[in-house]
């Protein structure tokens, strides 16, 4: 494994900040190894967002339009990593943590017979061999793994845990064919938005997160999204939240949601079960707002400010808006 | 329809876990429970059962040591119909890579219409599993299921969540499914299902029984663990009683601006 290939996750050829994370980082081990970094770019808007890419420290950006990969579920763009993977012959591919990312992941490690770590957040060459370093048992022991000899490894690397750093290193584009005796029946027939955020939940800086004490969907938009906004971030929420039906589970942290690792977390009115802190206990500051001052939350948080929720939001979100005016 | 849904046997969720630093594996301490997002799938497959009528069946399947046979009986007890296990000492040490190919050889043997899986389980927690299952199999993978819309004359028709929302997709069956919790609360079992339990067949199937013929266990793993370490601990968290609404928001706006936040 002396080459390193990153899958490049998109929607019309609109990617998020993972990627770049991932390109640095792909870069940073490519060196180590004294090897190449990749990128593969498959589905419509492939072509655009492979030239933005050239903006950053990549030896080839593999890219493909075709339709398939928006029409039909995950084969399509396996098969293309498949080929971007023989093309390259022994590597190590980067997959953002996400819920596509995840799929991909475990189908083209199989693909590959190659080994799988997951939701990793560092990445270390020891010997020439690939380090991976994670959270485990839920955030209670970081584990170590390293891949055994074999020509593949596959990867998938947590959001925010790595820093985009652009660069043109004159990356070469190369059109993949149509792999070959292909077909795919799993077809997608409807795609459908829920989540209103502007910015991505895992890639936010800041997350202003609700749970049960909002005691409804009004106060996550008249007090959390005001909130979020000034502080230039998104708004998330507990399991409870989201199982009341006050938001989309899209919204959702946690073990059975989304992880995440802003530079900033706010918990507001949420008692910090464990399946929720393994979804946000690795964010830069934790502050939570409670009544209790005895909830679990208070053993992650950095600062916890016991008080109504109601009363503490909104005056926040002033101070924040008047500190913005008061700087622009 | 033959449903068979596959569940990890794994410590008690609500019990401490910890690796032993020797052999870098998990130490099993506890008594043993079904991974609390496989009784999710258990849940989704009786539902399916209840909707398609008798001549559907559902077995459940794990790859785990011999002596957890007995924890499988609680997935009975719910209302499967039978069990199989794969069980090996030779499996003992498998990673992700070496369970899903061990798993996809067990259930070639045992034959499936459909597969329905936890999205993630609650020990290993890589959600890796599924995915490599299905491309052993050579069926598509259905993740994050949230409402199976239709199913049967050999297609099916799910909803799945998505980082942003859910998609509607369809196809040809045999598939493999992972669904979430928006199923349904898992049943509890009855006490006529408990009685009824204990005469329910598991059998075993044993590596050679199933043709898996390239090295397993930690042999044949592609990933070995190198070091465990705790994490670095959380300094304690500061407290601030706040008398009231503004004195609380300064509280956080002063605490955010020392870390240069605001
Ligand atoms: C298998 C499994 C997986 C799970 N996965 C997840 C997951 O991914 N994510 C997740 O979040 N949960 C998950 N859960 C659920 C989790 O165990 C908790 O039930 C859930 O996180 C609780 O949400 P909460 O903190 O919003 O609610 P609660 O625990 O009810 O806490 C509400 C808090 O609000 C405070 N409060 C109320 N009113 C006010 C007020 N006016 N001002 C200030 N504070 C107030 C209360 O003091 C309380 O601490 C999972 C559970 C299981 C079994
Ligand atoms: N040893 C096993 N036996 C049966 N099912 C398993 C096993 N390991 C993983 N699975 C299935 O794969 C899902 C995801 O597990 P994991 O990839 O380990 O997080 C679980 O919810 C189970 O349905």
């Amino acid at each position: 494994m002396r080459d390193v290939i990153i899958f490049v996750e998109h929607s019309g050829g609109q990617t998020r900040k993972v990627t770049f994370e991932l390109v640095a980082e792909a870069r940073r081990l490519a060196d180590a190894l004294g090897g190449k970094a990749h990128a593969l770019v498959a589905g419509a808007g492939s072509a655009a967002l492979a030239q933005q890419l050239q903006n950053h420290p990549l030896d080839t950006i593999f890219h493909t339009e075709d339709a398939d990969v928006d029409k039909f579920l995950l084969d399509p763009v396996v098969d293309y990593l498949e080929a971007a993977a023989k093309i390259t012959g022994p590597a190590v591919i980067l997959v953002p943590n996400t819920m596509l990312g995840r799929d991909v992941a475990g189908r083209i490690a199989a693909r590959l017979d190659a080994g799988l770590a997951s939701d990793v957040t560092e990445l270390r060459v020891e010997n020439g061999r690939v380090q991976c370093i994670a959270p485990k048992l839920q955030g209670s022991t970081i584990t170590t793994c390293a891949f055994k000899d074999g020509d593949y490894g596959v990867v998938t690397v947590r959001p925010n845990a790595f820093s985009a750093q652009p660069q043109a290193t004159g990356a070469q584009l190369v059109a993949l064919e149509k792999p070959s005796g292909k077909t795919y029946g799993m077809a997608v027939e409807s795609d459908v938005e829920e989540a209103t955020g502007e910015i991505g939940l895992e890639e936010a800086a800041v997350v202003v997160s609700g749970g049960r004490g909002l005691g409804g969907p009004e106060p996550f938009e008249t007090l959390l999204k005001p909130l979020a906004e000034a502080l230039g971030g998104a708004v998330g929420a507990s399991r409870a939240a989201a199982d009341a039906g006050w938001v989309p589970y899209s919204l959702q942290i946690g073990q059975t949601g989304k992880i995440v690792s802003p530079q900033l977390y706010l918990a507001v009115g949420i008692s910090g079960a464990i399946q929720h802190k393994v979804g946000m206990q690795t964010a830069g500051t934790i502050v939570a707002i409670n009544r209790d001052g005895t909830v679990p939350i208070g053993e992650t948080a950095d600062l916890l400010v016991v008080g109504d929720l109601f009363q503490i939001i909104p005056a926040l979100t002033t101070l924040v808006q008047q500190a913005k005016t008061a700087h622009t | 329809m033959k449903i068979v849904v596959t569940v990890k046997l794994v410590p008690d969720p609500n019990a401490v876990r910890r690796i032993d630093p020797s052999t870098k594996r998990l130490v099993r301490t506890g008594e043993t429970a079904l991974n609390p997002f496989d009784e999710y799938a258990i849940e989704a497959a009786l539902q399916l059962k209840e909707r398609l009528g008798a001549d559907t069946t559902v077995t459940i399947f794990t790859m785990a040591p011999e002596n957890m046979k007995e924890s499988l009986r609680k997935a009975l007890a719910m209302g499967a119909d039978d069990a199989v296990m794969l069980s090996d000492p030779a499996l003992a040490g498998s990673d992700v890579s070496v369970t899903s190919y061990a798993m996809a050889q067990a259930l070639k043997k045992t034959g499936f219409d459909v597969i329905l899986s936890g999205a993630l389980s609650d020990d290993g927690n890589t959600g890796g599993v599924p995915g490599a299952l299905a491309e052993y199999l050579g069926v598509p993978g259905l993740t994050n299921v949230r409402k199976i819309e239709e199913i049967g004359d050999g297609r099916i028709k799910v909803q799945r969540e998505t980082d942003s929302g859910y998609q509607v997709v369809s196809g040809p069956l045999p598939a493999l499914v992972t669904v979430t919790m928006a199923v349904g609360e898992p049943r509890y079992a009855s006490l006529k299902g408990i009685m009824g339990a204990k005469k329910k067949a598991i059998s075993t199937l044993s590596a050679a029984d199933c043709g898996i013929d390239r090295p397993a266990g930690s042999d044949g793993a592609k990933m070995e663990v190198v070091a465990i370490a705790a994490p670095k601990a959380r300094e304690k968290a500061k407290v601030v009683e706040a008398a009231d609404g503004p004195s609380g928001a300064q509280a956080i706006f002063d605490f955010l601006r020392e870390r240069k936040l605001v």
